[in-house]
């Protein structure tokens, strides 16, 4: 009985075998094998680890580990060979063109407002005085008479990050009236209040909009807020979420990569709120 | 004359007894604000948290980034991380404690150094054995990310309040007992474990437990060293997350991570919790609830 059930086994796990290889083009793909230890961004963790989850799914003898700490510690890591790959959520510097980086998906902030808003474009200097108060209200700015909602992001929140670096304001010098947490959270109190403003994650925001809630996408710097422009890195206030990797990498370390970069993974992507990067002709995707 | 005198008496009362009102007032409303401030924590992590849990969500793997799916794997890795913290930690703790407490003249320079490290030890924050031990166990010792450097740091972490509790423990033990086994000709080392630790093994058995409070409550120091993966830990040298990690993860890094965040926090409190209320009932059984931990005349 026991010989029957281990030969049993035996050829069901050739059977499994046989299905997994046949259908797969690259040949040494299901003999992959080994560790790969990733370190770095924080916000890039969450992807990498629902990624490294699907990737490990497909082969069975591939282990990865996904830590955090920082873009910066993934980056050190990368150098002093700790990790196999590095998660940085910015473009890699100038002292830092010994490492390569691969971009898997890209973050986009884009201001939103309501629909019935008659304004066409902000100026950075006017989104800064909204912000900090000194516009309150949309005649300031070019609009219709009504006061100015602001709607702002909670603390330790990645898009109030990226809004507030790319236009220089300090949090505690923000005025907001309404403080929200989710970008959901801000689609909805924007697409409830006429006068209001808020920024949002452009991949959310588009979805939204789509499905016909009544809010509008403010261009910034004469750049349409579009997952395809922030794809593309043409939409100013984006960050690439970037894998980085020094010179002399793994096969399984590229494979990895290359999975990220597949469209394979854009359902995960999307469902972290990033805005997935497409190579070649599907950028419209 | 006699008049005012009375006055002055009865002003000096009346100014005596206002005084005695504020400052009773003053130390009731302390006490009163912290009790009200350790309520409204709970009730905010219970109101937003209780929801979530459920069977499933204690057993089950993680889904979503956290967002959906349980912390099943997780309070594994937390378990694990604090039994290897306590298998390293308590045998060094006792070792130190009745070395101190036996051993070595209480008086001696060397007793008063070792006390000396371990008050620095303890004031070092928590950050900075996070570092340590991601410097010295995960890379030096190339553990790497996993469970057991975890565990070693958090061990290094606890020393000082083990050992701490520990000395105290068994310095109460009543000298009458050693001196009467000694006059029945029992040697040192019997003394010690015929007499001694059984009977602080209560006290050593609470500051076992307040340690296992501290290793639980810990972020920085394993967010470096036992690390991040919310996979199921197969060996003590696979990276496993805590509970802790996993609340700072999903309230940081995961955007509609938040409830997610207070049902983990409910659980995390939960486990500490029973663990205060299980060192209540060792210290009162002991009878040695109001010790303070600074003991040492050095």
């Amino acid at each position: 009985m026991k010989y029957f059930l281990s030969m049993s086994f035996v050829l069901l796990c050739l059977t499994l075998a046989g299905c997994t290889s046949s259908p797969s083009t690259n040949s040494n793909s299901n003999e992959l094998s080994g560790q790969l230890t990733l370190t770095g961004s924080s916000t890039v963790a969450p992807l990498a680890a629902e990624i490294a989850k699907r990737f490990e799914r497909q082969h069975s003898k591939v282990r990865i580990d996904v830590q955090t700490g920082g873009s910066g510690k993934g980056i050190a890591d990368v150098r002093r060979g700790v990790a196999d790959i590095g998660m940085a959520s910015r473009r890699l510097a100038s002292d830092e063109t010994d490492l390569t980086a691969h971009q898997i998906a890209a973050d986009g902030v884009g201001l939103i407002v309501h629909q019935s808003n008659s304004i066409a474009e902000l100026s950075p200097d006017q989104i800064i005085a909204i912000y900090t108060d000194k516009s309150n209200n949309w005649q300031d700015v070019g609009g219709d008479d009504k006061k100015i909602t602001v709607v702002h992001k909670a603390e330790g929140r990645a898009t109030l990050e990226v809004f507030l670096k790319h236009f220089g304001i300090d949090n505690p010098s923000v005025k907001s009236d309404v403080i929200v947490g989710e970008n959901e959270h801000a689609i909805k109190t924007v697409a409830g209040t006429e006068g209001a403003i808020g920024y949002v994650s452009i991949g959310t925001a588009e979805a939204d909009i789509e499905s016909g809630v009544p809010i509008r996408l403010l261009p910034l710097d004469g750049v349409e807020a579009k997952t395809v422009n922030v794809a593309s890195g043409a939409f100013p206030m984006s960050r690439p979420l970037n894998l980085v990797t020094a010179d002399p990498s793994s096969q399984l370390a590229m494979e990895f990569i290359q999975f990220c970069q597949s469209a394979d993974v854009h359902d995960l992507v999307k469902s972290q709120y990033f805005v997935p990067i497409t190579k070649g002709s599907d950028i419209a995707k | 004359m006699n008049d005012s005198g009375t006055a002055t008496s009865r002003v000096i009362g009346v100014r005596h007894h206002r005084r005695e009102v504020c400052v009773t007032v003053a130390v009731w409303t302390a006490a009163m604000s912290v009790i009200g401030l350790l309520i409204w924590i709970l009730t905010d992590i219970a109101v937003r948290g209780l929801a979530e849990i459920d069977f499933g969500f204690l057993i089950s793997d993680m889904q979503n980034a956290g967002r959906e799916g349980g912390i099943g794997p997780i309070i594994l890795s937390t378990g694990l991380i604090l039994l290897v913290c306590l298998v390293v930690s308590i045998p060094l703790s006792f070792g130190t404690a009745i070395a101190l407490t036996e051993r070595i003249g209480q008086e001696t320079g060397f007793a008063c150094n070792v006390r000396r490290s371990l008050d620095v030890l303890a004031g070092v924050p928590s950050i900075v054995f996070g570092l340590f031990g991601n410097a010295f166990f995960a890379i030096t010792l190339g553990l790497g990310y996993s469970i057991l450097s975890g565990g070693l740091t958090l061990a290094c972490m606890v020393l000082p309040i083990l050992i701490r509790t520990s000395e105290q423990a068994l310095r109460a033990v009543p000298a009458e007992y050693q001196y009467a086994a000694a006059a029945l000709g029992m040697k040192r080392t019997t003394i010690l474990f015929r007499v001694v630790l059984p009977v602080a093994m209560p006290a050593l058995a609470a500051g076992v437990v307040l340690s296992i409070g501290r290793a639980l409550a810990e972020t920085a120091a394993l967010l470096f060293t036992s690390g991040y993966v919310a996979r199921s830990p197969e060996s003590l040298l696979d990276s496993g997350r805590s509970l802790s990690v996993h609340i700072y993860d999903l309230a940081m890094n995961v955007p509609g991570g938040g409830a997610r965040a207070y049902a983990t926090a409910c659980v995390l409190v939960a486990l500490l919790l029973m663990i205060n209320l299980a060192t209540a009932f060792l210290l009162r059984m002991t009878g040695v609830r109001h010790r303070s931990t600074t003991g040492g005349t050095c």
